[in-house]
This record gives C-alpha cells, structure tokens and sequence, in this order.
C-alpha cells in the first residue's frame, strides 16, 4: 500500500489521512451537514471582530479544561465545578469555573501531527505545512473576504507572535498581520526622528538613491519592502495610534488583566478592537511542559484565567462582548501519561478548544474525550472544522474562492472536489452547536 | 542575452574536452567513410587531437578512432547528434565541473522553453488574451535559463564579504580588494575571508540556528545550565574546520556533562525530549522529517511507526541526567547534604533574602550538576502504549534498527549510539551528505537543490531536476572528507556564483519542480545576523574584536570542590564566579569583559557581533525583529519583511542615533578624515553598499547634507556635520539596495 502513496494526488491522500485518522481512533470526522445553506445566515455572522488567544508549545488540555478526576493520570490536579450540572474544569482555573456561562468548550479537538510548527500551521491556517505554497492566516483571510475595517489601523495584530507565524502566506506582504513584541511597549518607532520638512527631504533622498537598485531587481521580496514603506508611513500618519499605549489605561484596569504578557496581550486586544481592528491575535507561550509540569502549572493557567475572565467582563463593560469572537487555543495537548521528568509530552490526539463571545452560546461542551483524555469519543474535530468555526461566526464565506499567484485556488477553511458535480466545496462544516 | 550568445558560452565551457561515455549503447551500425569503407561499430564518442576531430568506435574487433571530416554526411549527423544527447564528460576544476554541468542544464531548459514556445504559437482555440499571458510565463521562465553578466568587483566584494564573513566590508577592506590586481583576485579574496575569525562567526550563527543553540541549553528550561562551553566547542570546530562528519559523531556520541565535555549540548538540547531529539536529529543531518511516524506510520513516506521507534532505540540506552557514570566530584557537589550545608553559610551569614530559607538561584547552579550525558540503565525505548498496527504489541520493548541504508550490527560498536553515528555519518548513507551539500549549496545560492531542505525525498534519482549536479557535490563532499570550508571555496569560485544575482524570482512551483537551474543565485535579503554584523561594521573599527568566551572559566567555577567553601563570601564569590562565565572579552585577551563592554558600546547599544551576544535575543530587540530564530526550533530564521522592520529603519535608534553617534566608525572615519561633501558621500556609499555614487546621487547626497540650524538646539561644528552625514547614512540604510545581496 505504501508504495503507491507518494504518487497520489492531494485529493486521494487527504483521504488516505481521514481514513488513518479513523481506523487509528474507532471514530470518524465531523459528520458532514450535507448542503451548505444549513448555516446560511442564521446564526454566524455576529462576529465583528475576533481575539484569538493562542497558547503557543501545546497547552495540557487535562490541566485546564478537560480534567480527568479518579484517573490515574489525573497527576495532582484537582477539579473546579461549573455553575453548569455535570460540568467540571480544573482547579487552576477557578474564574471561568464560575463564569463558565459566557464559554463554551470542544473537548474533542484533534490534529494529525505533533510536531509544533506543522500543527501550530494547521490551527492557524486549517491546511497542512506544503513546500510549495504558505496558507494565510484567519486575520488576513477576513481582510481578503470582508474588506480593511479602518482606514489607517491594520486590519489584523499579532502580539508577542514568534517568527514562524504564517502571516500573510500567498496574498502577500500587504495583507500581513502588524507583529507588537510586547504589549507594554506597544508599536514602536512610531515617530519620526526629524520634523516633517526634513522627514520629507530624506525621503526623497531614498529614492534618488534606491531607484537603479528596484528598477534592476523586480522580485517579490523587494517589492515588498516598498509596500511596506507606504504602509508604515501612512501608519505613521494615522491619529489612532494612541490605542496602542496600554499607559492610557487606569492602573487598577491593568492590574485586574494581570501584569504579565498574556494579561496586558489581552487589554492591548480589546483596545485595538474597540477602535476599528478586527482580528488580533494574542500568543502566550511556556506550555512546552515536558518537565515539573505541576511546578508551572498554576501559575500559568491562573494568568490565563485572569486574562480571559477580565477580557469577558471588560468587553461586556463596553457592549463589545457580543460582537467579539473569543477563541482560546493551542497546537496540541499533552499526553495523559506523565513522563519520568514530572511533565507530559506532546498529544495531538485529542485536545481543547474554548470559545466565548461573537454569537457563542456559553455553559456548553461540544464532543467529548475518553476517560483518560487520551482520544476524542464523539463529535470529532479537525483544523478545518475549527477554521470554519471561526470563520463563520465572523461571517466570511466559506465557500468563496480565493486564488494564489500561482493559480491554485483556496477557501478558507479548507476545500474539496464534489465527485458528483465535479465542484469545489468547502471541505469542513462550522460547529453549529456553538451557536445554538 | 539571446540563444546564440548561451550556445556561445557553452561551446565556450565544452572547449578542450575530450567526450567520452563509459557506457556504450547497444546500437551497432553500419558507418562509411567518404571514400565509401565500410566498418560495423558502436558509437562510443569523440576527441579532439591535433589531428582534428576524431570518432571513436567500438567494433567486434576492438577501438577504433576515424576522422571526423572523413566520415560521410550521414554518419557525421549522427555523431553530432549522439555527442549533443550524451552528457558530457566533465574536465577542470570541480567549480568549472559545477559551472559545465550548470550550462548543460540552462541549455536543455531553453531549449525545451523555446520549443514550447513554437508549440504555443500553433496552438489553436486560445483566446488572444491567454495567448498573451502563456507566452509572458514564458518569457518569464526563460529569463532563468539565461545566465546574467558576471557581477562587477564591487558587487562580488560586497557578496563574498556577507556570505563568508558575515558582515559587509569596511571601507578599506573594500577599497583594498577594488585596487589590488592579478588575475586571481577574487579566489584569494574567497581564501583570505574563509580563513577569517569573522567567517567563524558567520558560520556559527548557520550552526546554532540549525541545532537550536540557547544560552540555557534545554528547550524545557534547564535552570543554571550554561551555552557558552558548547558555543566555544561549535566555533572551535568551525574555526580548526574540523570534519562535518566528525562534528556530527562527536556530538552524537559525546557523553559526560557540559563544561567537561561542551559536545554533549547536542543531546542536552532536548534533554527529557529523546523522541523529539531523533526527529531533530533526521530533520537536521539527514533532511528527513520523520516527525509523525511517532504516532503514525508517515502518510505519504516509507517511514512506519516501527521505524521510528527502531530508530529511536539506538538512544534507548543514553540519559542527559543523572546516569551511572558521574564524576565523584559532581556527585558530591549535587548532593543534598552538601546543598544543605551551603544554604545554611548563607542564612547564618546574613546573606539570604528576608524569610527566605535557601537561596534559589544557588540550588539551580548545583541542580545542574546532574545533567551528565551516560549510557546505561538498560533500553528504556518501547513501542506507544497505544500502538496499534499488527507487527507488534503495545508497549513492547524495540531493538535498534536502520529502516534504510545499511544494516547494523549494534554489537560491533561500542554502544548503540556509537553504532548510530556510524551508520549516519558513513559514505554510504544516502542522505547525509546530501542533506549537507544541499543546505551548504542554500548558503551560497539562497535556495537547495532540494526545497524544502527538510524534505530529501527517499529516492533522489526520480525527483531531484538537477539529479546530476546534486550527485556531483556529494561527490566532492566525499572526496573532500567532509571538509566544509573547502566545499564552500569550490562553490565560491564557479561562475554561476560569481554572476549577478537573479533579477526575477523563481515562483514556488518552479522551485518545487526543481525547474531552477542556478545560472546565478537569487536575490536574498540580508538574515537578521548578516544586517546586524553590518551594523557593527558601520560602528567599530574592527568587528571582530569582541568575543564572547568562557569554556574554561566554566570548567573552572563547575570543578570547584565545593566542600572547600568554608563561609558565607565564599559562596557568595562562588556565586559571583560562576556569574561572569561567557561574558565578552577582548579577543586577544588584552581586555577584561567591563572594558570590552564598554568599548563595545556605541549610542547606547552593544555593538558586537550576533555571534557573541546572548542566544537568542530577546524578542522586540534587533535581531529578533529581522527575523532572528528563537532558537526553539531548526531554521527558525526568516527574511521576511515587516512593518515593523521598517518603522525601526526610519525611527529606531539604530539609524537615527548608534549609527551618527560620534564614536560611531564611520561618522569618525568620514568626518575626520575626508573634506568636501564629494568625498565624503563617496566614502559614505563605499562603506554601506560597497559602491561609488553615481553623479545623480552625489548631487542629491550633497543637497540632502545642507541641515537647517534648530533654533532650539544650539550645536557645534563637529554635531552639525555629523547631522549632516546622518541624513545620508540614513537615507542609503532604509534603500532596498542595502538590505538585499545582490
């Protein structure tokens, strides 16, 4: 059977997978809707704006939102109860327990590789890592199918991201998310150094010196760098720049994020969402815990149960809660077996996903893991499935086509070819349960 | 260039050669000469004598050479015919071999263009539109079958500076190489800057992105644990241009703890991890991602799950902490007694923090003491709990095994490791040194063989488009014994290198096909190092005088017998000592750290090379906002362009304040050294792009140096010229000129 695999088109082998991915686990994917119009209008759509927490090195689903009380691989984490009969989340995460209204949970989230950078793509992208194309990220994705929402600020951020976020992928630079290391220190050199005049006169100065150099080379990449020249100076132009200085913000507000990245990440979010940007993505990392997990552990899930709660009860303040998607995710969770260094080790069999805001309906757990949180019992989902999510809640369709340079056409959470009338489809449906 | 000119250079390349193929095709025929002999002979090639042209035949009765000229116009045909379809046999040097092989290849690509071309044109049932964009793809794709001009000395200067050394040159270093003569300049450039300390570090920096080098050493976080004796161990072997295979097996095979023997920071690196460390080790030595076979037989490889975990068994025996064979002294310092005793020196001599009953960073520098890489303790490798396919059970125990290339029999070696570094590292492996030669190949020419570089398919012969030129550089690598810098010197001196940069570039499916057939390198942007170094260029008179160091001193502080430490300071120095391990000195050794630091500084930034400074930067810095890796995984370098990088560019201190700072090289070079604004804007080009201004550009530098006064800042003669030469130098560092090779 091997032998004839490499030959295969994209099509024969994404079967090949599904099929893998159902004999390995005794369960199939998400079952097919039928016709796309069931998610028509009807719930989606209420999203304007979305902040995607993304918890970077594999966040352990058992430890957060998926404990395993009695099992012996539980470790030293206890459970925290939900004001939702049945319901039980970890002790570590006692504020969103008790808030567990406005969230909602998949606990049957499953990706086909355990590696972080190939599964930290297909979260982000709903395709796999190919050599010959880079797939765009959710925030350029909605720019691209939804229109820029503000004139001067960007459209999508990306706070404290690391290099190997995709970005753009093939609809170019322009579309790019705008990269902030540290949220405390919001966008820099912002200003210029010399005044306007002067400014203006060293512009000049660039092209007179540039222009034998870009007429010589036409390539992508230097065309690039002169869009991204326009851009920052029009950025540079821009009156909402302040929204990017957290120091306008009361201390005691800070202080209730928690001062820490993920805490001023997300107060960051909701001020460039409650001035006109659409999609920000917020990245915390250290959840690569292969060694004394529960030396770590609850520090970093109370920072997270700081952040989100107060993120919640900040946007709902404001009346933005209802239209901001909030989706708290990772490449993978981590194994229930406990490892000789006291850690656990990547798991990408099943994992969780939480969902809050933008037209989810919260208090409610979508699929489920076996008792040992080890592979998913029902109502399995993929990257694709959890793309489609996202992307309906926010309104884009999902069933626009979208084309590379190269040619080669896209959707946005993913596509395929209907045998029966030789179309491309969407290839996921979004988790309607979520809404309703 | 047209199509005569490329048949020109390449009848230029077959000059002098003598054709011959080894392997004779089975196709006897009947051959005649003028005057109408006839003899029955296979065809076996031609030579060039100074008798002119001859045929060589081989008949039932043995070889036979017959003039060219003497053969009927029939059989000439077909000599030329047999002679254009028969690779050729390669002479010279290995670069000239590359460059042949090259035009070969740029031939057939054109040729094969043009003729699609022809077929283009009598295609029917295309819409004029269509018509019009097949054929701009084509005239798009045969621009790379066209070899550009040779680059001009002051770009190769400029090139071979950032690829070898790392950095741009300085002035003179530039204007040195424009005036020397001789017609062999540019190879003793390429020898001069290979033997450079600065080619060390430039190195290093591909090291330490390839095996994630990180100033705390395991990716987890190992508390105290300390990069800098393995950083020394990397740039001594760079630097002794110690074999690649030898570096590969030291590593792999390294047992013991990290100031003792720095080789072990290989294993180190992904201590807790030896499942990830075998991918790593495939990702990073053989090309190959077998990443997914850890839970899965690999969906579209040859690579079972089985595989993966008889892979893996050959490390089953090694532990990265704790083990058998810990030195006594390590043992005695890590343990708990010992620790106690220490703490309590400190909290009875004052020196511990309020309520605090040990001191935290004391008890992880003894932690540390039990990383030590061993073997023993039995295989510890087993197959998943949940395994699941029918050749085994779950759980069960996996001897060691190679899925590919030859067998091994673990017990002729002296530890299953041993055996493994053998196996990947030998000649006969099929991907190690392709992986090696395509990764270098990437480092000349911006782009592999094999794209992406972790992705060598199994079988070469099917896939890789340049099949031939891959096969000859593993060749080389071989005959050259793994030696990297001389590998590098044979790439530096082809022509296809040495010509100007690709002005297109090639599209993602064209490097997928392995359509790129590297008349030229493509165009790259600078890597966050390469800009960096430059920098420290445009701000220090010598680059390379800083280096970061401290193996020794690590030795040092980690072999105390620390059951001499009697009192509170003396811990408290022990401490201290252990601090200031791997901090930058002067590299002759005539400067203390504090004053190297403080030499180094310029405009308020640590201007020395990436290289030494702290691995890797913190995010937001630099460094890392060009695309410096994390250091958390392979390659995790890029060039991309960003907001960001540009907002630095115009605003950021860099260019606005390190670079016109008035100890600043350059501005002390230029302002002190040079009158008129004319030669001065010559001096500012040469020294940030490595070119004289042409007349447009002097005349726009020179009015771009008239500053108005500010009323508010009351400046003196020497700040005002510097303002002056700051517009320029700024100016010329946010061109696209400056930030790419070209």
């Amino acid at each position: 059977m091997k032998e004839g695999l490499n030959s295969l088109d994209g099509q024969s082998r994404r079967k090949f997978m599904m099929s893998a991915a159902k004999s390995a686990l005794g369960v199939s994917m998400v079952p097919m809707l039928g016709s796309n119009n069931v998610f028509g209008a009807a719930s989606g759509g209420k999203a304007e704006h979305c902040i995607f927490l993304y918890m970077s090195g594999g966040m352990t689903h058992l430890d957060t939102f998926d404990p395993k009380p009695g099992a012996e691989t539980q470790g030293k984490t206890g459970t925290a109860k939900t004001p939702v009969a049945g319901i039980e989340i970890s002790e570590f995460l006692p504020k969103l327990a008790k808030g567990f209204k406005d969230i909602a949970l998949v606990r049957s989230m499953q990706l086909l590789t355990a590696d972080h950078r190939g599964a930290s793509y297909q979260v982000h992208t709903a395709y796999s890592r190919k050599a010959t194309i880079i797939h765009p990220t959710t925030g350029p994705w909605a720019q691209r199918l939804l229109g820029k929402k503000h004139d001067t600020l960007p459209d999508s951020v990306v706070i404290g991201g690391g290099g190997n976020h995709s970005g753009s992928g093939f609809m170019g630079p322009l579309l790019s998310p705008l990269p902030i290391g540290d949220p405390e220190k919001g966008i820099q050199n912002v200003k210029a150094t010399v005044d306007e005049r002067a400014f203006g006169k060293r512009m000049k100065m660039i092209d007179t010196f540039d222009a034998g150099f870009q007429s010589k080379f036409k390539t992508e990449e230097v065309k690039a760098y002169s869009d991204f020249y326009d851009e920052t100076l029009k950025l540079m132009k821009s009156e909402d720049l302040e929204v990017f200085d957290l120091s306008k913000e009361k201390q005691e507000k800070r202080a209730a994020y928690g001062m820490n990245r993920l805490g001023q990440g997300c107060l960051l979010a909701k001020r460039l969402v409650a001035n006109g940007v659409r999609h920000v993505e917020v990245t915390y990392g250290g959840w690569d815990m292969h060694n004394d997990l529960w030396n770590v552990i609850p520090e970093r899930a109370g920072t997270v149960d700081n952040a989100v709660s107060a993120l919640i009860e900040d946007l709902k303040a404001e009346g933005l809660f209802d239209k901001t998607l909030i989706v708290l995710a990772s490449e993978f969770g981590r194994t229930p077996r406990i490892n000789a260094n006291g850690g656990r080790d990547h798991h990408s069999a099943v994992f969780t996903t939480m969902w809050a805001g933008g037209g989810i309906v919260g208090g409610q757990v979508y699929g489920s893991s076996d008792e040992n949180g080890v592979a998913p019992k029902e109502n399995l989902v993929g990257a694709k499935e959890h793309n489609a999510t996202i992307a309906h809640a926010m309104g884009m369709p999902l069933d626009k086509v979208i084309y590379a340079p190269s040619g080669r056409p896209f959707m946005v959470a993913g596509h395929k070819l209907d045998q029966k009338t030789k179309e491309m489809v969407p290839e996921a449906e979004p988790i309607m349960q979520l809404f309703s | 260039m047209n199509r005569n000119n490329i048949t020109k250079q390449i009848g230029a390349a077959l000059v002098g050669m003598v054709l011959i193929t080894s392997s004779i095709s089975a196709n006897a025929r009947v051959w005649k000469d003028q005057k109408g002999h006839e003899v029955e002979a296979e065809y076996v090639g031609y030579e060039k004598t100074a008798q002119g042209l001859m045929v060589k035949l081989k008949s039932a009765k043995g070889d036979i050479k017959l003039p060219f000229l003497q053969l009927s116009a029939e059989d000439q045909a077909y000599v030329k015919e047999q002679a254009a379809s028969q690779a050729p046999v390669l002479s010279g040097s290995p670069s000239q071999k590359i460059d042949q092989m090259i035009m070969t290849k740029l031939k057939a690509a054109n040729a094969e263009i043009r003729a699609r071309g022809a077929a283009l044109s009598k295609e029917e049932g295309l819409s004029k539109l269509e018509r019009q964009k097949k054929a701009e793809e084509l005239v798009y794709e045969e621009k790379m079958t066209l070899p550009n001009k040779r680059m001009s000395d002051q770009q190769f200067v400029r090139r071979v500076y950032l690829d070898i050394a790392g950095r741009i040159p300085t002035y003179n270093e530039a204007v040195d190489f424009l005036e020397s003569g001789g017609k062999d300049k540019r190879a003793k450039l390429i020898d001069e800057l290979l033997d450079s300390e600065a080619y060390v570090m430039n190195m290093f920096n591909w090291y330490s992105d390839l095996l994630r080098i990180r100033d705390g050493v395991v990716m987890g976080g190992g508390g105290q644990l300390k990069a800098i004796g393995y950083v020394d161990w990397v740039k001594d072997s760079i630097r002794e241009n110690k074999p690649f295979d030898k570096i590969v097996q030291e590593m792999l095979t390294a047992t013991g703890t990290l100031w003792d023997n720095p080789a072990t920071g290989y294993l180190v690196t992904d201590n807790g991890m030896p499942l990830c460390n075998l991918s790593n080790t495939f990702t990073v030595f053989l090309g190959t991602e077998i990443t997914c076979a850890q839970c899965h037989d690999h969906p579209f490889e040859e690579v079972y799950q089985m595989d993966f975990y008889k892979m893996a068994s050959f490390f089953g025996e090694t532990n990265t902490r704790g083990g058998g064979s810990m030195m006594a002294m390590g043992k005695k310092n890590r343990s708990r007694s010992e620790r106690d005793r220490l703490n309590k020196l400190l909290l009875d001599g004052g020196k511990l923090r309020k309520n605090a009953k040990t001191d935290n960073q004391l008890n992880q520098i003894l932690g540390t003491y039990g990383y030590n890489v061993s073997d023993g303790g039995g295989n510890k490798v087993k197959l998943p709990h949940d395994y699941k396919y029918d050749d085994a059970d779950p759980n069960a125990a996996v001897a060691p095994a190679t899925y590919f290339g030859e067998k091994v029999d673990v017990s002729k070696h002296g530890s299953p490791r041993q055996a493994f570094a053998v196996w990947m590292t030998s000649k006969e492996n099929p991907r190690f040194t392709v992986n090696l030669v395509n990764r270098l190949w990437k480092r000349a020419f911006g782009l592999a063989q094999i794209e992406p570089v972790d992705n060598i398919p199994g079988d070469l012969g099917g896939q890789a488009q340049n099949y031939e030129l891959l096969k000859f550089l593993e060749d080389t690598m071989h005959e050259l014994d793994y030696d990297v810098r001389g590998f590098m010197r044979v790439l530096y001196n082809t022509d296809a290198y040495q010509r100007e940069a690709c002005h297109v570039s090639p599209t993602l499916t064209q490097i997928d096909r392995g359509e790129y057939h590297f008349a030229e390198p493509v165009l790259r942007r600078m890597t966050a190092e390469q800009l960096w170094d430059s920098l420290v260029t445009l701000t220090t008179s010598n680059p390379e005088s800083m280096q970061r160091r401290g193996l020794e001193d690590y030795q040092a502080v980690m072999n105390t017998d620390l059951a001499t430490l009697k009192t509170a300071d003396e811990v408290m120095n022990f401490k201290k000592q252990f601090a200031s391990v791997g901090s930058i000195k002067g590299m002759s050794g005539e400067m203390g750290s504090k004053e190297a630091m403080a030499a180094s500084r310029v405009g308020g930034e640590q201007m020395v090379r990436a290289s030494e400074l702290a691995l890797p930067q913190r995010p937001g810095t630099f460094l890392r906002m060009f695309g410096q890796s994390n250091k958390q995984l392979i390659e995790n370098n890029t060039t991309l362009g960003s907001t960001p990088q540009v907002m630095a560019l115009l605003n950021g201190k860099i260019t606005n304040q390190v670079l016109t700072d008035a100890k600043a090289h350059l501005v002390n070079e230029v302002v002190n050294n040079t009158r008129g604004r004319g030669g001065k804007t010559e001096k500012i080009f040469m020294s940030i792009l490595g070119r004289f201004p042409t007349t447009a550009e002097k005349s726009a530098a020179s009015s771009g140096m008239r500053v108005s006064k500010d009323k508010g800042k009351p400046m003196n003669k020497e700040a005002m010229e510097v303002a002056k030469m700051g517009n320029v130098i700024w100016a010329l560092l946010n061109t696209r000129e400056f930030l790419f090779i070209q």
